[in-house]
């Protein structure tokens, strides 16, 4: 034992590596903040508490539109039977590939050929809720149907109607996991830039990036750096005590198993337009834009196109195999050493993703650039760090799981901790490790303000391409490879869909 | 899927990606540049058969590309900086990111207020802010400056583009020097008090509210509207464009997109044959043509740009708008422009 617990510490020093990598750009956007310029004056004014103001109000508003559309339509794919119930499951996933910078600029385009003027506060709400509901959905059905069957049967037997079970049993029971899945959402909805500046609403992420570059005033951007990184810290924190709870519940309650509700008639037609209206609306903004736009798509190269889509692909196989690795690293570090300082390098290590990728890519620059570190290096350095909490998500929540004697058995049996991982843990992982590099690879395709700043010469993935032509204004030139990523994003999560429909 | 398909993956990502960077050549030329148009590409193409300097581009956007070439610094591999706006080539200038380029062919072609006068960047096309105006709601003739924006009587009929739009803060930079603070406060006031809507954030939306009488006026770079009107984007809006009316103000304010040799390029030699080209009368005339901007010189021979009439540069340079762009970006803030 003590043999594999000096070669477990080098594990420890492969710990420490990650969190700094991931901590180091934003050390160095700190400094340059302290010491780039003069700390005097810094307030702020009444542009800042404006951006706050409505960076608030889009983590609230999209937090309870998201929250509820995401807990109805997990309650109704998890718990009751309706025609259709399986294939609409599934189809809640298609969201997930379009990305909301794309969203806002197709739906605002289509709405002003038509005469619609689509601008504001309630729009960049309802989309961001739109593009990031799967969160709650994906967590709260997981719970529901996991631990919920039982129960609300009990419930059910004892006379309480199916409203009143939902309130009282199903909803309390899956609250912690609902919780968590707002919180994710909100940190997407505190980084977003592209969809809230198209909209025309000023929110914190770009107050930060123009004060930063436009006004060149570091320190003014340094501080609502930190107001947006305070918002993220309260979300992380109660994420990981809600999950906390949910795991005390899934412990208490058994098998899944047990009896569907049957809707039938209005009810089943409703539950249908419910769990159907989401997915069949983030299809239908784009294909309303290409087909109100159709004639100005231009003929295009098709050997560009190829060397485009060959980019963003090989980008995110690469970016998705470093995070992996590394958040497989964390994960099994955090299994076996229990000390509170690996805990919280875990979550610093995961901090990453709370930063706006166009304030990260300043701090890998200000690394990066002096020591002529190559731009791929860079970028991928970005992705990881950027990234790493998506990928540590389902791998800690699957490692929580599954009980220390199997790994006790093991190395009963002889097996030193490369056999333990090799042998028992990567195997029994197969599935968290699957969705969470399918999620990074999404991601990594939608990715924009990391690749425009950080990539290398003659290197134009297609959402940088998309970016500049829509940027440009030239909406028509920017619908193929817009395509082309919504593409890859589908069938990224087609691959999703078996983890889905084992539940 | 077993472990060592788990190993495979960066493994294939890394050979997809050897795969993609391009050869070096022996001649090349390494270009950041702010500017995105499709037609571009083919300027840099003819300057490649012409010379046999193979061009490599970044495009980004200017803050971005500023940034990155700062922080690279000595070991940036850019050669050749290209930006879009000028307040922020004045800006780059500052930082000392342009070396000087004493070169006759240069300092002839590109008059003295579209280049820096110690020869650290030079204009290659120019664009023009104008108005642009339903005839039917508002009569052109009554517009003839961008003062004239603040009138009453427009009330519920202006239509602006957000404050974060470089084009309108050097618009402001230049009303303030033109104008002093006082008067140009007051316009930016009188201009809010006027908008029909909230401000846009794209010119081509704003330009078809304008065509659908949602706007009486608004202001734009000219260059949208000509696209509309060739029908690149569309038939739709190329009938929504034939409505409106350009309105260019007189004296017009003139921005300009530039070029200069960063200060540590590798390959300087190459990147003075760029610029030199970009800048040439011919080639200058093709990079506005593509993009419908204006060349260094006259007005060019599009006919869309010819409908549009002659106009007359205020003949303020870049150095001038780019030492009152922070200011002119309080003073929106301050007065109420989102």
């Amino acid at each position: 034992m003590s043999a594999a617990g000096s070669s477990r510490r080098s594990l420890l020093w492969g710990v420490l590596l990650v969190s700094l990598l991931t901590l180091a750009p934003l050390v160095a956007l700190a400094w340059d903040a302290l010491f780039g310029g003069a700390l005097q004056g810094v307030s702020l004014g009444s542009e800042g508490r404006l951006q706050v103001g409505n960076t608030l109000a889009l983590v609230a508003g999209e937090g309870l539109l998201g929250g509820v559309v995401g807990t109805a339509i997990g309650w109704l794919t998890a718990l009751c039977s309706f025609p259709g119930r399986r294939l609409l499951r599934i189809a809640q996933l298609l969201p997930m590939a379009f990305p909301a910078y794309l969203q806002a600029a197709s739906l605002i385009d289509w709405g002003s050929r038509a005469g619609w003027r689509i601008h504001g506060l309630g729009w960049a709400i309802a989309l961001l809720a739109l593009a990031n509901y799967t969160y709650v959905f994906y967590l709260s059905h997981e719970t529901f149907a996991s631990s919920g069957r039982r129960l609300l049967e009990a419930s059910r037997c004892l006379g309480v109607g199916p409203w009143r079970s939902f309130g009282r049993v199903a909803l309390p029971l899956a609250l912690p996991a609902i919780g968590a899945g707002v919180a994710l959402s909100a940190m997407e909805v505190v980084n977003e830039l592209g969809a809230v500046r198209l909209l025309g609403v000023p929110s914190l992420s770009a107050g930060i990036l123009d004060r930063w570059q436009a006004e060149g005033d570091a320190p003014g951007a340094a501080l609502l750096a930190l107001v947006a990184l305070a918002i993220v810290a309260l979300l992380v924190s109660g994420e990981r005590l809600l999950r906390r709870r949910s795991r005390r519940w899934n412990l208490s309650v058994g098998s899944p198993q047990g009896p569907l509700w049957h809707l039938q008639g209005w009810r089943a037609a409703l539950a249908m337009v419910i769990t159907a209206l989401p997915p069949l609306l983030a299809v239908l903004i784009p294909c309303l834009w290409v087909s109100s736009g159709w004639e100005s798509l231009r003929q295009q190269d098709g050997t560009e196109l190829a060397a485009l889509t060959l980019r963003s692909l090989g980008l995110a196989l690469a970016a998705t195999g470093v995070t992996l690795a590394a958040a497989l690293l964390l994960a099994v570090v955090r299994r076996w050493t229990p000390r509170p300082l690996v805990q919280q390098l875990s979550v610093i290590a995961g901090l990453g993703y709370a930063v706006p990728g166009s304030v990260l890519a300043l701090g890998l620059l200000i690394l990066g650039g002096p020591i002529g570190l190559g731009p791929l290096l860079l970028l991928l350095w970005g992705y990881g760090d950027r990234f790493m909490a998506v990928a540590k998500q389902g791998l800690d929540a699957a490692f929580e799981r599954m009980p220390p004697s199997i790994d006790e058995a093991a190395i009963s049996l002889g097996c030193n901790w490369r056999g333990v991982l090799r042998r028992v843990h990567l195997p029994l992982q197969r599935g968290p490790l699957l969705v969470g590099g399918l999620l990074v690879f999404v991601d990594v395709v939608k990715e924009l303000p990391l690749t425009l700043s950080l990539r290398p010469f003659d290197f134009d993935t297609l959402a940088v391409r998309v970016f500049q032509y829509a940027s440009d204004e030239r909406v028509g030139a920017a619908m193929t490879p817009a395509l082309l990523i919504m593409v890859l994003g589908l069938l990224a999560s087609a691959a999703l869909i078996p983890s889905l429909d084992r539940r | 899927m077993n472990v060592n398909n788990f190993a495979a993956v960066p493994l294939l990502g890394t050979l997809l990606l050897s795969l993609v960077p391009p050869v070096t050549q022996a001649q090349e030329v390494r270009v950041y540049s702010g500017r995105h148009y499709s037609s571009d590409n083919a300027i840099y193409e003819r300057f490649t058969k012409a010379t046999g300097i193979k061009v490599r581009l970044l495009e980004s956007n200017d803050s971005a590309i500023v940034e990155r070439l700062r922080n690279e610094g000595r070991n940036s591999s850019a050669d050749v900086l290209i930006l879009v706006d000028a307040a922020k080539l004045a800006h780059a200038t500052e930082l000392g990111l342009f070396q000087p380029i004493g070169n006759a062919e240069l300092m002839r072609d590109v008059p003295l207020s579209l280049r820096d006068p110690k020869g650290r960047w030079f204009g290659l096309t120019r664009r023009v802010r104008a108005f642009v105006v339903n005839p039917k709601l508002v009569n052109p003739g009554s517009l003839r400056t961008y003062a004239d924006l603040a009138n009453p009587a427009l009330k519920g009929k202006l239509c602006l583009r957000n404050r974060n739009s470089v084009y309108n803060q050097s618009l402001v930079a230049d009303q303030l020097i033109l104008r002093g603070q006082p008067a140009t406060r007051s316009w930016i006031r009188g201009m809010i008090a006027n908008l029909a809507d909230p401000v846009y954030t794209s010119d081509t939306v704003l330009a078809r509210d304008v065509a659908r009488g949602k706007c009486g006026v608004g202001v734009v770079n000219s260059y949208y509207v000509a696209r509309m009107l060739s029908g690149q984007n569309g038939a739709a809006d190329k009938a929504l464009a034939a409505r409106v009316r350009i309105v260019y103000p007189n004296p017009a304010h003139v921005n300009v997109s530039g070029a200069g040799v960063t200060r540590h390029a590798t390959n300087r030699t190459q990147a003075i044959q760029l610029i030199e080209y970009l800048t040439s009368p011919t080639a200058a005339e093709g990079f506005a043509q593509g993009s419908f901007e204006y060349p260094l010189k006259g007005f060019g021979n599009n006919p869309i740009l010819k409908r549009f009439g002659p106009f007359t540069p205020d003949g303020l340079s870049a150095a001038q708008l780019g030492a009152k762009a922070k200011a002119a970006s309080q003073l929106m803030a301050d007065n109420g422009w989102q």
